[in-house]
């Protein structure tokens, strides 16, 4: 059908062309006459000529032509201007497709083609739709009327020709065969973009019929289905997003059961089997649809719907049929190489895991199920997303607490019913009629809760408790495998410990997020369990330590940030566990102390620090004397090395820990030793690895002095507050904030008040120096920014110039001193030759 | 005075392993600054009369002018052996060891007094306790302030004493300051 139109529509503009072609001829100059007169030898090829293939190959010279030509042609032809619209049309024909072609009777036709006009594909369309018509008037003026057969043995033979010009093509020059493809597919495109066209209309008009009466359209999920498998790729694709949207609304909040066959043979009302039907259907067709999603997910270029459709399929309808499926599709894509398929995948377990209610917990347990055993099954090494996506989980604590109040109430019950069981038998016999009132009330009671219950929808508490305890155990198993596998490298390098490229940082991609659920869920971990994590935990933090005697090839195998996360993790659960006895963690304190000394700023992440000085410096009870002093030691030389957001934190855990440890304060007096205090290390050793014996308590804290005099205002208001702690004894001002805090404020300050480029990073920190105000708030930083540009120059060159006169001063004392040596040396010699009178050989210096 | 044979060296460093772990490396190569020697000597393990005591260099050498009959004691003592040929520590030894401990207990001030007197240190007593403590190892007991009482035996791990009764053994008593009040005649 659509191929005829076209077909008919070249016929259509053909007589306009003839002329044209005609005047060209005309134009021969007598200078050619003449030559081919002359060589009449050469004129033979002419005979053999392919016009057709050199007129389409000169084609492109010739549009140039064409312009001009068209002038002339316009000029002569004033007349014809009727006929003008169609004339533009045919600007675009090429003066191949313009030649006559002598059909088997003789009779003349002409032939076009429309040029891929698709730009404006409407046009084309409306033309094949609206056309259709008139079509057949034109073709019937252009030609004879031919008759129905003719016209098709006319339809042949162009169609032969075409074939026949496609294969000269090829064997004639490269340089034709794109424009002639690029024919062919121009008349493809044609008919497939109608075909899409329709195709699309007929999506449409199929969702739509759909979502406007699911139960008597049903059926035509099936052409929907039908139209997916297409060979175009647009329209699979179309039509796979528009079932989504169709089955997105149409299926029931319910799960569908097929009627068993005993119930089949059962005679039922129209509706009950109406709405069987619509079930059944709908649930195959889903079927084929899920079928083709998982079958489509596999090819590249599909892949991103697919996955789209699924991901939003699991979203939406979490609670039908086929969920297992859908939920492991996602599962496998979770660690996708690609971001786009990850991201979306993560995002739709994260919600198949905070909307529980939809699914009832179950589609939660099966997938946490799934990730174990992919974790699992890929020995760890994953995308660090998909362990991730446990952080999303919530577990309700009630459960196991309403289950203990119901058993203490029960027991109470009983206890009460023991207890008054002895007195009852005195009373039974007076208030006989009052109890078995008060036995049929109670029955009625119960009764009713039973009804209750059964009506209100509440799942099962259980049921919900058996997924949740299954779920966990799931989540546990993922973790521990995760830190069990962060341990093996090392024992594997330490046997052989070359050979492993694979190693490295990066060979833990699960290990941070796993840590963090750690951390999140630790107050659910079993007491029994604990001793291991612990353990282990500890071996974790331990395991970058130079202390290590295996080799220092150790301390690459985990960084800075993942081993302070150890430490973290192990004080939350310590702390979450523990509300009855006290742990005192030293070996994570000992870890502390010395990854303080090997963090860095650009390569290890602030914010875990932060939280790690917060976690177990502040948070901490109690604190040893010694420890504690060592870490006010370690924390101000920390503090003097990085920049401002890091020395703010570590300013704010000195400040926690000296006002929590008076007797720390001595650190503050300007006395050296420590006194009696100091136990028994007598002088501080600051490259201790143990803050128990780094003799802390000895030293002072001469750092303070040095922040007090920092660029950033409120660092140095903080030092300065610190140092006459002592003193003065009103210290509530800032100690409710937190070290995390302070860092993330003080980054974030820095970052408003650094500008991007790296050159002038100084001049924007001084800013904050010579601005005296506490709160240098980013506008007024911004405001004062020219006044301060110039006292910061003035106190640079200031600087500068102390500096060079420094060095010259230098400079002169060494030359002078050079000279009173060699004056000296002169006068020895003098004298020397005097007393001895014999010439040496000796040469002064210079 | 004599130093000790290599059999009672290896008994008294078990001994303080078990208290203080890989610390005691620091207890052997402290530097003592006593006398006047301008170059620090180091702190080396003497027997005197079945005591073990902890001495400086300087005062061994010092020492050694005194007649064996006359000398009653120098240094810090740190045990003795007993006639089985046991070493125990003694409560003096309490200084060096709190100060490289490994495991450390922490008392509730209303549990001081009974550990002063002698008793174990029970789990309703207990402050706090350091993490990773394996039953038998060497405990230094601590006050909350900081303030070294004594020190024993572990009875439970730190992960056994969660589960532990109020009533339940965690430390076993072996020597606590109290002692210098009541045995100062043994000491």
């Amino acid at each position: 059908m659509v191929k005829k139109k076209s077909q008919k529509q070249k016929i259509v503009l053909p007589p306009e062309l003839p002329p044209e072609v005609a005047e060209d001829e005309i134009e021969v100059s007598d200078e050619d006459l003449q030559f081919v007169n002359e060589n009449q030898d050469y004129a033979g090829f002419v005979s053999g000529l392919d016009t057709q293939s050199i007129t389409k190959h000169v084609s492109r010279v010739a549009d140039v032509k064409e312009d001009a030509l068209e002038a002339l042609y316009e000029k002569r032809l004033k007349k014809k201007s009727l006929q003008k619209e169609l004339e533009e049309s045919k600007l675009q024909v090429d003066p191949v497709d313009a030649l006559p072609v002598k059909t088997l009777d003789g009779k003349l036709y002409y032939r076009t083609v429309t040029k891929a006009s698709t730009t404006s594909e409407n046009n084309v369309n409306e033309e094949g739709e609206t056309g259709g018509d008139d079509k057949d008037d034109a073709v019937d003026k252009s030609i004879v009327k031919l008759t129905k057969v003719e016209r098709r043995a006319k339809l042949k033979k162009s169609k032969r020709e075409a074939k026949k010009q496609g294969k000269e093509m090829d064997r004639t020059e490269e340089e034709q065969t794109p424009h002639a493809t690029v024919l062919a597919e121009v008349k493809k495109d044609l008919t497939a973009e109608e075909a899409f066209e329709s195709k699309k209309r007929k999506l449409a008009e199929l969702g739509i019929a759909l979502l406007s009466n699911p139960e008597s359209n049903i059926k035509s999920l099936k052409e929907f289905l039908q139209i997916c498998e297409d060979n175009d790729h647009a329209i699979v694709k179309l039509g796979l997003l528009s079932l989504l949207a169709v089955f997105k609304d149409i299926i029931p909040g319910y799960r569908i059961r097929l009627p068993t066959e005993k119930e089949l043979e059962m005679k039922v009302s129209k509706d009950v089997k109406k709405l069987r039907y619509f079930e059944s259907t709908l649930l195959s067709s889903y079927k084929v649809y899920l079928q083709m999603l998982s079958a489509l997910e596999n090819q590249t270029s599909f892949q991103q719907v697919a996955i789209r459709c699924i991901c939003t399929l699991l979203d939406a309808a979490s609670h039908f049929n086929f969920r297992e499926s859908l939920i492991g599709i996602v599962v496998r894509n979770i660690s996708s190489p690609d971001d786009v398929i990850r991201r979306l995948c993560c995002s739709t377990i994260k919600s198949l895991f905070t909307n529980e209610g939809k699914h009832g917990g179950e589609a939660t347990v099966e997938a946490v199920r799934l990730i174990a055993d992919r974790v699992k099954a890929y020995d760890c090494q994953l995308h660090p997303d998909s362990v991730e996506v446990f952080l999303s989980l919530s577990f309700d604590e009630d459960l196991r607490r309403a289950e203990k109040a119901d058993e203490k109430n029960k027991f109470k019950n009983k206890k009460n019913k023991k207890r008054k069981s002895p007195e009852e038998p005195s009373q039974l016999q007076d208030n006989g009629r009052k109890k078995s009132k008060k036995e049929l009330m109670a029955k009625i009671r119960e009764e009713v809760s039973a009804d209750y219950k059964a009506v209100a929808f509440t799942p099962d508490i259980s049921e919900k408790r058996r997924m949740q305890s299954e779920t966990l155990s799931a989540v546990f198993e993922t973790y521990f495998r995760i830190l069990k596998h962060a341990m093996q490298p090392t024992a594997a390098r330490s046997e052989a410990n070359a050979s492993l490229s694979a190693g490295g940082s990066g060979s833990h991609p699960l290990l941070a997020p796993c840590l963090k659920g750690l951390g999140k869920f630790s107050h659910l971990i079993d007491i029994d369990f604990m001793g291991d994590l612990i353990a282990y935990l500890r071996r974790l933090s331990s395991a970058g330590s130079t202390s290590d005697n295996n080799s220092g090839k150790c301390a690459k195998f985990l960084t800075v940030s993942e081993r302070l996360r150890c430490c973290i993790v192990a004080f939350k659960v310590m702390r979450s566990n523990l509300d009855a006895l006290n742990v005192d963690l030293q070996d994570f304190f000992v870890q502390l102390y010395n990854l303080v000394l090997e963090y860095r700023p650009g390569r290890d992440q602030g914010e875990v620090l932060t939280e790690a000085l917060k976690m177990m410096l502040c948070d901490d009870r109690h604190h040893d004397m010694q420890k504690a002093a060592a870490f006010v030691k370690r924390l101000a030389t920390f503090s003097l090395c990085f920049g401002s957001a890091e020395s703010m934190a570590a300013l704010v855990t000195l400040k926690h820990i000296l006002q929590k440890n008076i007797k720390c304060r001595n650190l503050l007096e300007n006395d050296a030793g420590g006194g009696s205090v100091s136990g028994s290390i007598a002088k501080y050793q600051p490259y201790a690895t143990d803050p128990n014996l780094s003799g802390a308590l000895a030293s002072v804290l001469w750092e303070l002095n040095l922040l007090s005099k920092h660029y950033h205002p409120a660092i140095s208001t903080l030092a300065s507050s610190i140092s006459i702690m002592n003193v003065a004894n009103n210290q509530v001002y800032l100690s409710n904030v937190s070290p995390i805090q302070a860092f993330t404020d003080l980054s974030l300050e820095r970052e408003s008040f650094d500008p991007p480029s790296d050159v002038k990073k100084p001049n924007s920190k001084r800013k904050g120096a010579s601005d005296s105000s506490v709160s240098a708030s980013i506008e007024s930083s911004l405001e004062t920014s020219s006044i301060d540009e110039d006292k910061v120059r003035e106190k640079l060159s200031a600087h500068f110039k102390l500096l060079h006169d420094i060095k010259e001063n230098q400079r002169l004392r060494g030359e002078l001193e050079h000279a009173t040596s060699s004056l000296q040396l002169h006068e020895e010699y003098k004298q020397q030759k005097r007393k001895a009178s014999m010439p040496k050989s000796k040469k002064t210096v210079k | 005075m004599r130093p000790l044979d290599e059999k009672e060296t290896t008994i008294v460093f078990e001994k303080l392993f078990k208290f203080t772990g890989n610390n005691l490396k620091n207890i052997v190569e402290n530097p003592s600054h006593e006398g006047p020697d301008a170059n620090p000597g180091r702190y080396c393990f003497r027997l005197h009369k079945n005591k073990v005591y902890y001495v400086s260099e300087s005062l061994v050498k010092r020492a050694t002018n005194i007649a064996r009959a006359n000398l009653v004691s120098l240094g810090t003592c740190i045990g003795k052996f007993t006639h089985g040929g046991n070493f125990h520590l003694t409560s003096q030894a309490l200084g060096i060891l709190a100060a490289n401990a490994k495991h450390k207990v922490w008392l509730k001030p209303t549990s001081e007094m009974s550990f002063l007197y002698g008793n174990h240190v029970l789990k309703g007593g207990l402050g706090r306790i350091t993490e990773n403590i394996a039953p038998g190892d060497g405990v230094v007991v601590f006050s909350m302030s900081d303030v070294p009482l004594g020190f024993g035996i572990a009875a439970k791990s730190t992960q056994d004493c969660r589960k532990l009764d109020p009533n339940g053994n965690v430390v076993l008593h072996q020597a606590d300051i109290g002692e210098y009040l009541r045995m100062e005649d043994e000491l």
